[in-house]
């Protein structure tokens, strides 16, 4: 079990990673679940239900939407996600608000010789 | 569609039975949730496998309704108002028939043992009379105002226990 302090700045970054996974192509839980997985290097696995409420507020914000893909041979269709026009600017958005961020706690960080 | 099929169905519904959500909610979770098997299972896995990654029912709708808090019913604090009311109105009631009731039999006390003497004036009235009489006497507005307030009160609280989400927080 992770502490509390790791867990709050895992959700903060959650939804902002999660936008830029979606912006970079259309996809669905389980796979943007994987992906998360593999390019944290196994930091950010989450289980599903994790996963449900940042993509919904995502969707009622406008910034993806979901829709069916039609399956293919033997595959049924799944419920995809895909970046809205707003979405992508929002995602650009994010991560100027967190390099602001993280520079400013980092000159924090730096005062007082860092102890 | 064979018997795996059919058992895949049957676990989503119970997945679903269980989470406390509005409908519309539900549907989004679940549609969510069938991608996620259809999802592991194009990616190789068995049925059998799915089902141990996700737990028994019950479990992963306690999971899903744990992540979905912000989503789920809400209880509304009008509830306790709509409670109070039919407690009220309720105890209104019951005094009120008990009150006939014990005030018939309080009659039917005292002129028993006033019989014989000068103050025996009011004879006859027992318990079920008394009632009888006034559930006789035409319409009784009193009782139907509580027993509306009542039926409202105890409809109220039940409603408000399933409120759907505030859409903005």
């Amino acid at each position: 079990m992770e502490d509390r302090f790791s867990q709050q700045l895992k959700k903060g970054v959650l939804e902002m990673l999660v936008l830029k996974l979606v912006c970079e192509e259309p996809t669905y839980g389980y796979r943007l679940l994987a992906r998360l997985k593999e390019r944290s290097l196994g930091r950010f696995s989450l289980k599903e239900g994790t996963l449900y409420p940042i993509l919904y507020r995502l969707e009622d914000e406008g910034f993806i939407a979901a829709r069916w893909s039609q399956g293919q041979g033997r595959t049924a269709p799944k419920k995809m996600y895909e970046a809205t026009e707003a979405g992508r600017e929002e995602n650009l958005r994010y991560q100027l608000a967190w390099r602001e961020f993280t520079e400013c706690v980092e000159e924090f960080l730096k005062g007082d010789g860092g102890r | 569609m064979n018997g795996k099929d059919r058992n895949m169905e049957a676990y989503i519904r119970s997945v679903r039975r269980r989470l406390n959500l509005p409908k519309a909610v539900k549907d989004r979770v679940i549609s969510d949730f069938i991608s996620s098997i259809e999802a592991r299972r194009e990616a190789g896995m068995s049925e059998e496998a799915i089902l141990a990654e996700l737990g028994s029912p019950r479990k992963a709708a306690a999971e899903l309704n744990d992540q979905m808090k912000e989503f789920a019913f809400r209880k509304s604090p009008w509830r306790f108002a709509c409670l109070a009311l039919a407690v009220l109105s309720g105890g209104w009631l019951a005094l009120y028939r008990y009150t006939i009731w014990l005030g018939g039999q309080l009659v039917g006390v005292i002129s028993y043992h006033a019989r014989g003497s000068s103050v025996g004036v009011i004879g006859g009235a027992d318990g079920p009379t008394a009632v009888f009489v006034t559930s006789q006497s035409g319409v009784d507005w009193d009782v139907l105002l509580m027993l509306l307030l009542l039926a409202a009160g105890v409809l109220g609280y039940l409603l408000l226990r399933r409120c759907p989400p505030k859409t903005e927080e």
